[in-house]
């Protein structure tokens, strides 16, 4: 959960300084100041424009066009000219500019990226900003961050002199670069951090399903099965799991979307959810659970006797697939992450590095496993059952952020009572008693009682005695807060957030907008520990409470996220009755009920 | 026996990677948290001011930035007069190319002690558009061992770097649009104030680290 950690200090951080952020909230982001458009001129050319706001001005001299890689002419009209001591003579654009490339640069097609830069009068500068024109639909976007020729060398003792001069860089294009150069991490550092992280994810149950699949693989290729044999097969098995993601890797960061939202919808976590289900009821017999016998036979064709490196790799993709759901949340944080960066290679290498590190602890146990491979017997049976109740926690857990609190709660407390139940059985059945069956069975007892607990609770629906539960992230529950959705006004686009902003100018009442997702867990954690609360509710009635569901992620939701530069959901941004940003700053993160409650109480003063 | 790989290598194994991870897992933190501790102790920031003043300012600017510069002299006039604060730099070039260029020279300067020359000496030169020349022109002329700079240039070359990624990532985290932009006290100030504005301000960030 990289991304929350990440996002977490990020947030602590805001909490911290973004207290009372004075003029803070008053700067505009550049692209609200700069606003660029495009079209043809008669001639086939480009012209842009830019309409400047009240108070700030563009740099003449700071317009650069480059198309497709190469920079060209731009032709601009004279400006104001600014003759201050601090900038020496320069000219100026003040509410709007227009620049014109020729016709033939253009004529290709292809893109244009236009840089350029400006201040707000007396206050501040903005770096440099690059816009990306479609040249065949004239749409303006954001340009994506070149790679960067590394920094010319600074000599300045005075033999290098002329050597430094000789340089100096003329164009003003790069700059975005230099600094993404400077974001950069070392490769090597990424890929052995991934790796780490993926040593980390094979820690959990999640990996499990996987070592039946590939014991099974090493069992069907035979007794007599050598070590260096076992070590080929896991290793290519491990080989193309880690090349699964690797793919993966390369398709999040050509999509650039956010693939945590796609996996995070309700359908994705119910058919997760059932899938583990299914795979519990085979762990427990009900069903064997095998490939279709065409494709078994096929690739027992293809394997022989000795199990095929061709068969092992089929299976490592494919398993890493079968995976790649569970691990969702650190998978998407890890996908976001190449995403966002847009790095196509070091993207898919990262995602290949922890594709191997989960896989290492595999190999490690196909090469040793080759001794203590499941043979049948009685404890093969109960391991199995044990993955059976593990895949079923796993199922709820999955469930929880889609299903009511009660049910969930009820969900858990069967499994315990079934666990205690089988653990108990499994005591009066057995034919030795020693120490781990005696512990088995007082396991099994406190799992009767705590899940009889769980199920009065969910009757009783007190959710005190879920407390426990959501403390240690079992259940993650919407739920609850789900009546007080009514409260909230929700809006996905900035049409329905303008209509708020217009009954709150109608009311004079201020607007609380909270940016929240589905897949957001700290939303959710707010949602239940602080919106439905009921001191909270009764100060709510003052505002009037918007929510921005950013679920979908899609460009309605980017732009709102981008009008209010909010980085991430959960964030409050609250909203004078004028349709203005509260000087009294924002709510980045879950900040408690107390500290929700006074920074309501300092905006609405 | 035909297992080539005994358990106590699997067990050598297991702890090479474990220690793989702790190290990796370690870089990663240190270049993607940001922490506020971090923002205002980074031993590798140069700092001005009272070193035990009862309030910090972090200044974010730029060598290319015209208000930053007038804005710098108002602060540290208050910084002098006021006694009490302690100042701390951070290079964030954005504006231009040479901005990069200036920053490496001010902080390599460092490693002999003479930041604070080479920063007042470029911070010194007017404009927006200031070329690599000037820069290289007004070092020279601040009185410091050049040949030493050219050293420490190439010798700190990683951890120059380094330092001014992370000063990127922390005007990024905490949502500065341009230059100049200040953290005076728990206030976040993304403008170029006058030497009253700061006044203002730093009483304030007073007053609020009082009631805290």
């Amino acid at each position: 959960m990289l991304y929350v950690r990440i996002l977490g200090f990020v947030s602590l951080l805001l909490s911290l300084i973004g207290g009372a952020a004075a003029g803070a909230a008053g700067v505009k982001s550049p692209d609200e100041v700069f606003r660029l458009h495009a079209e043809r001129t008669d001639s086939g050319g480009v012209k842009l424009g830019w309409i400047i706001a009240p108070g700030h001005y563009l740099y003449r001299d700071r317009i650069a066009a480059v198309v497709n890689g190469r920079p060209v002419r731009i032709d601009t009209e004279p400006g104001e000219s600014k003759d201050d001591p601090n900038f020496g003579p320069t000219e100026i654009y003040r509410q709007s500019a227009g620049a014109v490339v020729a016709p033939e640069p253009v004529s290709a097609g292809g893109r244009l990226i236009v840089t350029y830069q400006g201040c707000a009068e007396n206050t501040l500068c903005y770096p440099p900003i690059s816009k990306s024109v479609d040249l065949s639909t004239l749409l303006v976007e954001d340009a994506p961050e070149r790679d960067s020729d590394p920094a010319p060398p600074t000599q300045v003792a005075k033999e290098q002199r002329q050597a430094a001069g000789a340089s100096v860089p003329a164009a003003t294009v790069g700059i975005q670069s230099e600094s993404a150069t400077l974001l950069g991490q070392s490769l090597f550092s990424t890929l052995a951090a991934f790796v780490g992280f993926g040593i980390l994810l094979s820690l959990t149950p999640c990996v499990f399903p996987m070592i039946p699949i590939m014991s099974g693989m090493l069992a069907r290729s035979g007794g007599d099965l050598s070590a260096r044999r076992s070590f080929i097969l896991s290793a290519a098995y491990v080989l193309a799991m880690a090349a699964a993601y690797g793919t993966l890797g390369i398709f999040a960061a050509w999509s650039g979307e956010n693939l945590q939202a796609a996996l995070q919808t309700p359908v994705a976590i119910v058919s997760m959810s059932t899938v583990f289900a299914l795979l519990a009821l085979s762990m427990f017999g009900i069903y064997e659970l095998q490939l279709p016998q065409s494709w078994t036979s096929r690739l027992a064709a293809k394997a022989g006797n000795r199990g095929s490196v061709g068969g092992a790799v089929v299976l490592g993709f494919g398993s890493a697939l079968i995976v790649g759901p569970c691990v969702t949340p650190p998978l998407a944080a890890v996908l976001v992450f190449v995403a966002q960066t847009g790095q196509v290679m070091r993207g898919s290498l990262a995602l290949f590095a922890l594709g191997l590190g989960m896989g290492l602890p595999l190999v490690a146990f196909g090469v040793l496993g080759a001794k203590v491979l499941p043979r049948s017997g009685p404890w093969l049976a109960r391991v199995k059952h044990i993955f059976g109740f593990i895949f079923i926690a796993l199922s709820i857990w999955m469930i929880s952020r889609v299903a009511s609190a009660r049910l969930v709660a009820a969900a858990w407390g069967a499994l315990f009572f079934a666990i205690g139940s089988y653990s108990i059985l499994s005591f009066v059945r057995a034919s030795r008693r020693r120490l781990p069956e005696f512990a088995a069975v007082a396991i099994g007892a406190l799992a009767i009682v705590c899940g009889g607990a769980l199920i009065v609770g969910a009757g009783t629906a007190t959710y005190g005695l879920l407390r426990p539960l959501e403390t240690v992230g079992l259940i993650t529950d919407p739920a609850n807060a789900s009546a007080y959705k009514d409260g909230f006004r929700v809006a996905t686009s900035e049409a329905k957030l303008e209509d708020a902003i217009r009954a709150g100018r109608m009311q004079g009442r201020a607007i609380m907008v909270d940016f929240s997702a589905e897949w957001c867990t700290e939303c959710k954690l707010m949602e239940r520990n602080v919106f439905s609360q009921e001191a909270v509710r009764q100060k709510l009635r003052e505002v009037i409470p918007v929510r921005v569901d950013v679920t979908a992620f899609d460009r309605e939701s980017k732009n709102l996220m981008k009008r209010f530069a909010v980085v991430g959901p959960p964030t409050i941004v609250f909203l004078n009755p004028d349709g203005t940003e509260s000087q009294e700053g924002r709510v980045v993160g879950d900040i408690g009920m107390s500290g929700f409650l006074s920074k309501l109480e300092t905006v609405l003063r | 026996m035909n297992d080539p790989i005994s358990r106590a290598q699997f067990l050598r194994l297991t702890a090479l990677s474990a220690f793989l991870f702790v190290v990796s897992s370690d870089a990663w933190a240190s270049e993607n948290e940001i922490t506020r501790p971090m923002i205002l102790n980074d031993p590798e920031t140069p700092t001005g001011g009272n070193p035990n003043g009862d309030l910090t300012i972090v200044d974010f600017f730029d060598y290319n930035c015209p208000y930053c510069k007038l804005a710098a002299k108002s602060l540290e006039k208050i910084v002098k007069t006021d006694g009490n604060i302690r100042l701390v730099y951070r290079d964030w070039p954005i504006l231009a190319e040479t901005s990069i260029i200036g920053a490496r020279l001010a902080l390599a300067a460092k490693y002999q002690g003479q930041y604070l020359p080479v920063h007042h000496a470029l911070m010194d030169i007017p404009g927006y558009g200031v070329s690599q020349e000037q820069m290289m022109e007004a070092v020279r002329n601040a009185g410091l061992d050049l040949a030493q700079l050219d050293t420490d240039i190439a010798r700190h070359a990683d951890d120059i770097a380094g330092l001014i990624k992370r000063n990127l990532n922390i005007a990024q985290a905490i949502g500065l649009q341009g230059t100049p932009g200040f953290l005076i006290g728990p206030y976040r100030v993304n403008e170029a104030l006058n030497e009253q504005g700061f006044m203002r301000v730093v009483a304030d960030a007073r007053a609020r680290q009082k009631t805290k």
